[in-house]
């Protein structure tokens, strides 16, 4: 099957997840055990199950899977109208980031039926039956589906995210035609969401080393911004065999964006870049 | 507060797709080929300390397993041949989108069973 943007939701049913224990390399305290099974609605007719993780910093227990029943003829259409509505009717503690709800803010970024994707955009039609809902994979958890973005935030500022310039600062501001503009199409829109970084089994692997998608498509954006001085440092600071060459064109990234980017091609034209100016 | 916070899980559950299972196939069949190349240099050492020792590995060559594992060194070959080309295109930044990923993944999965099944068949047919 061949996939034409990121939104289209894969429809193989066969190889759910890759054929690894379920435990495989993970510690003893994110070992995920058997959670409660949250009683169906009464009298509702058409009725979804919903599996979802869930940590409770406060228990000192183990992550466990709860089971809900959501009743889809009381709740909107997105998944996070069901977390909306299991936090209301159901289980008040539920813990999820959100915000915009339209797939801007990228605070509901999060692992649905195996995959990274934004909850606000994501139709309940689209999960499978039950319904796997998991926090952004690989990451610390803070509560259930409160995932812990300190490291990839801390990844985001070593690339120093603003403008580098040595040219003293002009009268007004610094201008840019429209085809220069262009260039940061397809960059600028990154909503740091970070659902490529979490899906990208090099940052699984060294992510305490590799920089990861997201912050490497955000070096991307200022690197070919026409108003930016800074390229040399900060090529420098990618030329590394971690930072940047961890990335081996796995293409989980582009796969997942919820925006549509692609970090991987971005990551490409950084190790070009890397390339000509040596020559 | 003590408990250390729990990490979610990655690869146990994580869906598997084209691109990452293409690329781990591109390792383990990296690491088939530097294998099979160890199996090369046997039959090429055999071969240079005479004919008993020749047809020794020759005949293991020649049994079901040792076909066995020539065909599966065949395909290892030629899918890391088809995906190395695709890793290629991709270092000139050309084939990024989506689209053009999945179906470059999908050509080189049907350029490795045909060119695995086109040695196979000719290398029957000419009898070796």
């Amino acid at each position: 099957m061949i996939i034409h943007s990121s939104d289209q939701v894969s429809r193989a049913r066969f190889l759910k997840r890759f054929p690894v224990p379920k435990n495989f390399g993970v510690p003893a305290e994110s070992r995920i055990v058997q959670g409660r099974t949250w009683p169906a609605p009464e009298g509702a007719r058409r009725v979804k199950v919903f599996k979802i993780y869930r940590y409770d910093p406060e228990r000192g227990t183990n992550p466990r899977i709860d089971t809900f029943h959501v009743d889809l003829d009381d709740c909107g259409p997105m998944v996070l109208d069901a977390l909306i509505w299991i936090k209301n009717k159901v289980d008040s503690t539920l813990t999820f980031r959100r915000s915009c709800r339209e797939g801007v803010c990228g605070s509901c970024a999060m692992n649905m039926d195996g995959t990274n994707w934004l909850a606000c955009t994501r139709f309940i039609s689209d999960l499978d039956a039950p319904a796997v809902i998991y926090p952004l994979a690989n990451m610390r958890i803070i509560k259930d589906l409160v995932p812990d973005l300190t490291h990839v935030f801390a990844q985001y500022e070593m690339i120093e995210p603003w403008l580098h310039v040595k040219t003293p600062d002009p009268e007004k501001e610094r201008l840019q035609s429209a085809e220069e503009r262009k260039q940061l199409d397809g960059y600028y829109e990154c909503i740091l969401c970070f659902c490529c970084t979490s899906g990208c089994p090099s940052h699984w692997w060294n992510g305490n080393r590799f920089l990861g998608p997201a912050t490497l498509l955000q070096a991307w954006r200022w690197l070919t911004d026409s108003r930016d001085e800074g390229s040399e440092e900060r090529l420098d600071r990618l030329e590394d065999p971690f930072r940047l060459y961890r990335c081996h064109t796995i293409l989980n990234c582009t796969r997942t964006c919820p925006k549509g980017l692609n970090p991987g091609k971005a990551i490409a034209e950084e190790k070009k870049a890397i390339l000509e100016r040596r020559s | 507060m003590t408990h250390i916070r729990p990490r979610s899980p990655n690869i146990q559950s994580y869906r598997p797709q084209l691109t990452s299972v293409l690329s781990i196939a591109n390792r383990i069949t990296g690491v088939v080929l530097s294998l099979g190349g160890v199996g090369l240099v046997v039959w090429l050492v055999a071969a240079a300390l005479g004919p008993e020792p020749f047809s020794v590995v020759q005949g293991f060559f020649a049994s079901w397993p040792g076909q066995i594992v020539l065909f599966g060194f065949t395909f290892a070959f030629f899918l890391h041949l088809c995906g190395g080309i695709r890793h290629l295109v991709w270092d000139t930044v050309h084939g990024f989108e989506l689209a053009s990923i999945y179906a470059s993944g999908w050509a080189v999965v049907a350029a490795s069973i045909v060119l695995t099944a086109a040695t196979w068949i000719a290398s029957i047919f000419m009898g070796a």
